[in-house]
Parts: structure tokens; C-alpha cells; sequence
């Protein structure tokens, strides 16, 4: 089956990466259209993670326009101490409206959220995976069940069994 | 107070350190009492599960 890519353009912290990358799953990142890097999340990805913006079938770009970071998000982001990688993700989703954030982080979530933005994570790529006919329920089980020990992605061990048991349910495993 | 014994990768010791040096705090100790702390405020279990049920809800029945 030939999957038409989705026509979403993302705008990426560095977490949804790295986890992915972790998990030998970064490829699910080929179903965006666009996936939108801030100046200093490229950075870090650079120094970390090197290869994975070499990947020529990730859609990866670094933001062209350094977005001016108005006061009032400013502020907000320093009342959630949020980074300044994730300072500029936002900045960017403030004049990209279109767009969906990726991030692990809850704070950054948290505000994203309040502002308006679609945002979601590491996890939600993974299951959106299987509505997306890139992998099957059976393999995204088998990838979450891995999280603790091969991904420094932190959830409880009752909400990944939560999580697996619902992807169960709904696909009759 | 607890005393607590643990890792941390050289890079972040070594930002650390200089952070104190400068004179921006008092002691290494201080920046990862003040880093824990910020983490913890910001970190609430029961938003970091809505968001992971979310995301579920959003990967198995979303548009998009």
C-alpha cells in the first residue's frame, strides 16, 4: 500500500526527536510534510544527535526566519521555565498557525496548549502510526513496551500498560 | 534536607560550575536544588497522563 504523506507541517522541539531516534522510530517523522526547526532545537539536535538531520527522507528545516519572541510569550515561557529552544518553537507556531507542535515536554505542552496550538507527542506519533498504515498495532506495542529501557521518554509504567491496553481494545488484539 | 548521591553527564557539571564561578549562585548544589524544584513545579503527574491520553486519543481516532 502506498501511503499519501499527510499534509501536516510540524514544528518540532528536540524531545519528540531524540525519542524517536531512540526508539529506531524517526522515520514515522516522513509522513509530514514539513517539520519546522527553531535555530536553537536545530543546534542541539546538531550536537546530540548529528545524523538525524542527515537523514534525506525527514523533512527537516531550520526555521528560516528567526521569529521576533514577543514580551507577553517571553514572559509566559519564563513563569513555565521553559527553554529557549522551546521559546522559539513557540514563536514560530505564533506565526505558522497551521501547524502542529511536537514536544515531551509538559510545560511547553501546557502553554502551547493554552495559546491555542495543536500540540502532541512522542507517544501520539507512535499510535498515529497505525491509523497511518506506517506500522502495524502489534509492532507500536511492541516499541512502547521498550520506552523504559531503550528511550529516555519518562512515563509510568501503569500508563504505558494503560496506553498498550487501549491500542488492544481498539484494534481486537 | 536530604543528602543525595547521584550522576550527572560532564557537560551539564561543567555549566554548572561555571554558573557559580561567575557568581550567579552560591554553590552547585544550589543550581540543581533550584533546577529540581523548577522541574517538579512544572511537571504535575496528572497533566503529564491527560496529555498521554491525549495523544492516544488523538493517534488512533484524529483527522489529520
Amino acid at each position: 500500500m502506498v501511503m499519501i504523506k499527510s499534509k501536516i507541517r510540524v514544528v518540532c522541539d528536540a524531545g519528540p526527536i531524540i525519542h524517536l531516534d531512540e526508539l529506531d522510530c524517526l522515520g514515522l517523522l516522513t509522513d509530514f510534510q514539513e517539520i519546522l526547526i527553531s535555530d536553537t532545537i536545530w543546534k542541539e539536535i546538531k550536537r546530540y544527535r548529528p545524523l538525524d538531520l542527515k537523514r534525506s527522507d525527514l523533512s527537516f528545516t531550520l526555521s528560516p526566519v528567526k521569529y521576533p519572541i514577543s514580551e507577553i510569550l517571553l514572559t509566559i515561557c519564563r513563569i513555565f521555565s521553559l527553554d529557549a529552544g522551546e521559546t522559539e518553537a513557540l514563536a514560530i507556531m505564533e506565526n505558522n498557525p497551521n501547524t502542529v507542535f511536537l514536544t515531551d515536554d509538559a510545560s511547553a505542552r501546557l502553554v502551547a496548549k493554552q495559546m491555542g496550538f495543536k500540540v502532541h507527542g512522542t507517544i501520539g506519533i507512535l499510535v498515529r502510526s497505525i491509523r497511518r498504515g506506517q506500522m502495524k498495532p502489534e509492532e507500536v506495542i511492541s516499541i512502547i513496551k521498550k520506552i523504559p529501557i531503550k528511550s529516555t521518554l519518562h512515563i509510568k509504567p501503569s500508563l504505558i500498560e494503560e496506553v498498550i491496553f487501549r491500542i488492544k481494545k481498539e484494534f481486537k488484539i | 534536607m536530604k543528602t543525595i548521591q547521584t550522576e550527572v553527564p560532564e557537560q551539564l557539571y561543567q555549566k554548572a560550575v561555571a554558573l557559580v564561578k561567575e557568581g550567579w549562585f552560591r554553590d552547585e548544589k544550589d543550581i540543581f536544588s533550584e533546577a529540581i524544584r523548577r522541574f517538579l513545579d512544572t511537571h504535575q503527574p496528572e497533566l503529564m497522563e491527560k496529555f498521554i491520553r491525549d495523544d492516544v486519543d488523538w493517534g488512533l481516532h484524529g483527522h489529520d
